[in-house]
């Protein structure tokens, strides 16, 4: 009985704590993919592992990081088991469109189009950063990086980001 | 002593990690303080676009599903609750740009007006305390007279709603747990100045006050002596 008791209670810990983290993962996964159905997929493919591997998470402190570490892996292993074909980046902007389309605000709609635009290897250290709040040396961690790749990443993503927004760009160093 | 390419290669990297050497150097060249300005502004514009909406799924709505998965009874049950709930919620995902975490701090100030009286009677201990334990923290006595305190929900988490009083007038709080910030960041929105404070390995807090007379250095004053004043249990 008291097993059970204590089962309860973690297992609603940890679905409160999977639900606490979900929009933030959502988007983390969505920036990965460009893909909103992928997204939802890898998410709840990643919180179903969560669960199993719960036991590995030590501190709830350092929740955000452990999710994002299995959610890259699920990312990785969909591209694996699927193989998806090439797709032109304009095509794949399109399909996104009337979900990317900011309601009264064209500057953010063309935002997220030059995001999608964006290498993974740019993009995803820039959403580690500005949207999840990782630094500089943990982004190196969690991408295998030296600190100085991890900041010439950072540096390419803005300068190039800048670029496909036609923003001003002439006071940007080279490369 | 860094050169204009060394300070704006660092600013492209991490436009609000701004050493002290950076800082001297932009505080000299126009052209480097220019730059800064420019990225700054576009970082602002740059987390809204990735702060897409999500779904606020229901927890009736996720926990049968999770409920299946703990409970081991079968990939098409789990993938058949889920699929509801994405329907349901998902619809309106990426609708609508996400505004920024201080925008959002401001609109939910219009919904409590009664928060903002100035007064020098404390709220209930017990008031406090309740809203305090929710979110597994309690204060020191030394953070002041605490007016106000309520449980509000705030993208999809339940935080403290505290007003402080002050001699300037009331200041309220907002502990944010579930929203890490890297730097503090001032704004100024829809007549409320305030400051959003990053507090390590806790998420961030949102101090603010009402009026264009807020002195910035008073709600940061207040900031700091809130979070000096938190335990975290």
């Amino acid at each position: 009985m008291k097993e059970q008791v204590g089962g309860n209670r973690k297992r609603a810990r940890f679905q409160a704590l999977c639900q606490s983290m979900r929009p933030d993962l959502l988007r983390f996964a969505f920036w990965l993919s460009r893909d909103r159905a992928l997204a939802e997929d890898v998410v709840q493919e990643s919180m179903i592992r969560a669960w199993k591997a719960q036991d590995s998470l030590l501190d709830e402190a350092a929740a955000k990081p452990w999710f994002l570490t299995i959610i890259r892996r699920e990312f990785a292993r969909t591209f694996e088991r699927k193989r998806f074909p090439t797709v032109d980046v304009d095509e794949l902007v399109a399909a996104e469109d009337p979900l990317l389309a900011a309601a009264q605000d064209q500057d953010l709609a063309e935002l997220r189009a030059a995001l999608f635009k964006l290498p993974l290897e740019y993009r995803e250290p820039l959403v580690l950063q500005v949207l999840m709040g990782y630094s500089t040396a943990e982004i190196a961690r969690e991408l295998d990086l030296s600190n100085a790749a991890a900041l010439t990443r950072l540096f390419r993503a803005r300068k190039r980001l800048r670029a496909l927004c036609g923003e001003d760009t002439r006071l940007d160093p080279e490369e | 002593m860094m050169d204009c390419t060394e300070v704006r290669r660092a600013l492209l990297a991490d436009p609000r990690d701004i050493t002290a050497e950076m800082a001297a150097h932009r505080d000299t060249c126009h052209d480097c303080a220019q730059f800064a300005q420019q990225l700054l502004r576009f970082e602002g514009r740059l987390e809204r676009a990735l702060r897409v909406e999500t779904p606020d799924v229901p927890v009736r709505h996720v926990r049968p599903a999770m409920g299946r998965v703990f409970e081991h009874r079968g990939w098409l049950a789990i993938a058949a609750s889920v699929l509801i709930a994405v329907v349901v919620a998902g619809s309106l995902w990426l609708a609508v740009p996400g505004p920024s975490l201080a925008a959002d701090v401001v609109t939910h100030m219009a919904g409590e007006p009664e928060a903002w009286q100035t007064t020098d009677v404390p709220v209930p201990g017990s008031d406090l305390s309740t809203v305090l334990d929710e979110s597994h923290l309690s204060l020191k006595p030394d953070v002041g007279v605490v007016s106000y305190a309520q449980s509000c929900q705030f993208r999809g988490h339940h935080v403290p709603h505290l007003v402080v009083q002050t001699a300037a007038g009331p200041v309220t709080v907002m502990v944010l747990v579930h929203e890490p910030v890297r730097a503090a960041t001032q704004f100024d929105e829809n007549g409320y100045r305030g400051v959003i404070v990053p507090v390590a390995g806790h998420g961030s807090l949102a101090v603010l006050a009402r009026g264009e007379a807020t002195d910035p250095k008073m709600v940061e004053e207040v900031a700091a002596r809130v979070e000096n004043s938190i335990i975290w249990n």
